[in-house]
């Protein structure tokens, strides 16, 4: 299974939550009104902005819809070897 | 098959990607009034800001229309939908046959009477150039002033504060979303202005600008105040003048049922024109956001596709006013609403207004109250019986 890091721009995202209508095992709110990001539903270390997860080829294609539906792209998405999947560069 | 979409807007846009998802074959156009690629309407305040680059605001390069072989048409108005013969007319000539039409013409801002430099309006990126071009021009003891109670308001505030520059913000209404929010969250919001030295004025039914090359100063119930930059948002209305006579059923907005069709057959609608009827909440609604435009650009093209899915959503929306969050969710007309509950107090910093229609949550509107997000939205989706006594209500 791909192992990808997931961040959102606590500075960028502006609590539209798109990300969690799509994706919500992966993003919820906050009480600042932010996305923070979860691994498959659960919060080991706490809330965080970033973190990394193993995932399959369809939460990984959810993730990149919850990503590309943020209408201020604070979402990022890399791979293991660190390249940035989503925004394109 | 053609597939022909008006509006290269996030509905119309995601649309077309869609159907190039589900039909590798078939044409697909996609006309857009602006020139620009894709962009986010949403990122504009943040270039404006000055924390992304411009480049950053678009969400498709020019190039991504041909190696999806979606035709591209930049800059063209339609004139007229002839539904009867399955054509379109363009402004200027030229006519465009369809099989499946899509119409996603967002909507236009509603312009002041007057106008003159230094009146700014923020829908496109063409204004958030004209603003940044505004505000890098101004003098150092410029005065900036806004006039409207909304979204776009919020977002100049947001703007003008973050640049230090004075604020003299004037709304029709007693106070903010006067017609759409609650005394009491009015209250804080007008608090967070008044705190962070915002001058409000209510109740500014007209507004006349002052000045002869560029604007010096409003005048509004009977006083002067100077403004070297007007930030105006009164509102928006649907995009479908190209309409008339086409035998499409309008509204506010362009009638559709929940498979976001209209009563002519191989005619769609979504995003801000749409006024698509909500199974949910079992009324017709027109949504004018993001995430409510994107999801019906989806939807639209799987019903065009043959597929036969209602649309779903339980729509929300979120603003910062200068430090105070606002969130919208659900149904929050107080017309359709059986009954209307408040939870939490003005003193307390915050308020969330609870929208009950037969006893179920169906929208919630949210004054510095964010915790209470989750759980509300959880129970508008799960249309929750409030008198289930298992159902737990924020305190």
């Amino acid at each position: 299974m791909p192992r990808i890091r997931v961040k959102v721009d606590e500075d960028l995202c502006i609590g539209a939550a798109s990300c969690v209508t799509i994706a919500p095992d992966t993003f919820q709110m906050n009480a600042e009104n932010k996305a923070y990001v979860l691994d498959h539903g659960t919060e080991p270390e706490g809330s965080k902005y970033e973190r990394w997860m193993e995932v399959t080829d369809d939460e990984m294609e959810n993730i990149l819809l919850g990503a590309q539906s943020c209408p201020t792209l604070a979402i990022f998405i890399f791979d293991e070897a660190g390249t940035q999947l989503f925004p394109d560069m | 098959m053609h597939y022909v979409i008006i509006g290269g807007g996030i509905a119309g846009t995601t649309c077309a990607e869609e159907l190039r998802k589900l039909d590798s074959a078939s044409k697909i156009t996609l006309i857009s009034e602006e020139f620009h690629a894709l962009y986010s309407r949403v990122l504009l305040p943040h270039y404006i800001k000055g924390k992304i680059p411009r480049e950053r605001v678009f969400l498709k390069k020019e190039s991504w229309y041909a190696e999806q072989q979606i035709e591209w048409l930049a800059g063209e108005i339609i004139e007229r939908v002839d539904a009867k013969n399955k054509h379109i007319e363009f402004v200027g000539g030229g006519e465009l046959s369809y099989d499946k039409l899509l119409i996603a013409s967002g909507s236009e801002v509603k312009l002041m009477d007057q106008d003159l430099p230094g009146v700014s309006y923020l829908r496109t990126l063409d204004d958030a150039d004209q603003l940044v071009e505004l505000m890098r021009a101004l003098p150092k003891d410029a005065h900036a002033c806004i006039y409207g109670g909304g979204f776009i308001a919020c977002e100049y505030l947001n703007i003008f504060h973050e640049a230090n520059i004075p604020i003299t913000l004037a709304y029709r209404g007693a106070h903010m979303w006067s017609r759409g929010i609650s005394e009491e969250a009015g209250m804080l919001i007008k608090n967070q202005l008044v705190q962070n030295g915002i001058t409000v004025i209510e109740n500014a039914k007209e507004i006349e600008c002052i000045g002869e090359k560029t604007i010096e100063s409003i005048f509004i119930n009977g006083q002067t105040y100077p403004c070297s930059l007007l930030g105006v948002g009164v509102g928006v209305a649907p995009h479908f003048s190209l309409l008339q006579e086409s035998g499409i059923q309008m509204h506010e907005g362009i009638l559709t049922n929940a498979f976001l069709e209209t009563n002519v057959k191989d005619v769609y609608a979504a995003g801000d024109v749409a006024e698509f009827f909500d199974e949910r909440f079992e009324r017709t609604f027109i949504t004018g956001n993001w995430m409510n435009a994107q999801m019906q650009g989806r939807v639209a093209a799987r019903n065009m596709t043959g597929s036969h899915a209602a649309f779903d959503l339980v729509s929300s929306y979120a603003m910062n006013i200068v430090g105070i969050e606002i969130i919208f969710i659900g149904d929050t007309s107080r017309t359709h609403a059986d009954e209307t509950r408040l939870i939490g107090t003005v003193e307390a910093g915050g308020v969330t207004e609870l929208f009950v229609r037969k006893n179920k949550l169906v929208g919630a509107i949210l004054t510095g109250r964010n915790m209470d997000r989750a759980i509300l939205t959880k129970l508008i989706q799960e249309k929750a019986d409030l008198t289930d006594s298992g159902v737990v209500l924020p305190m």
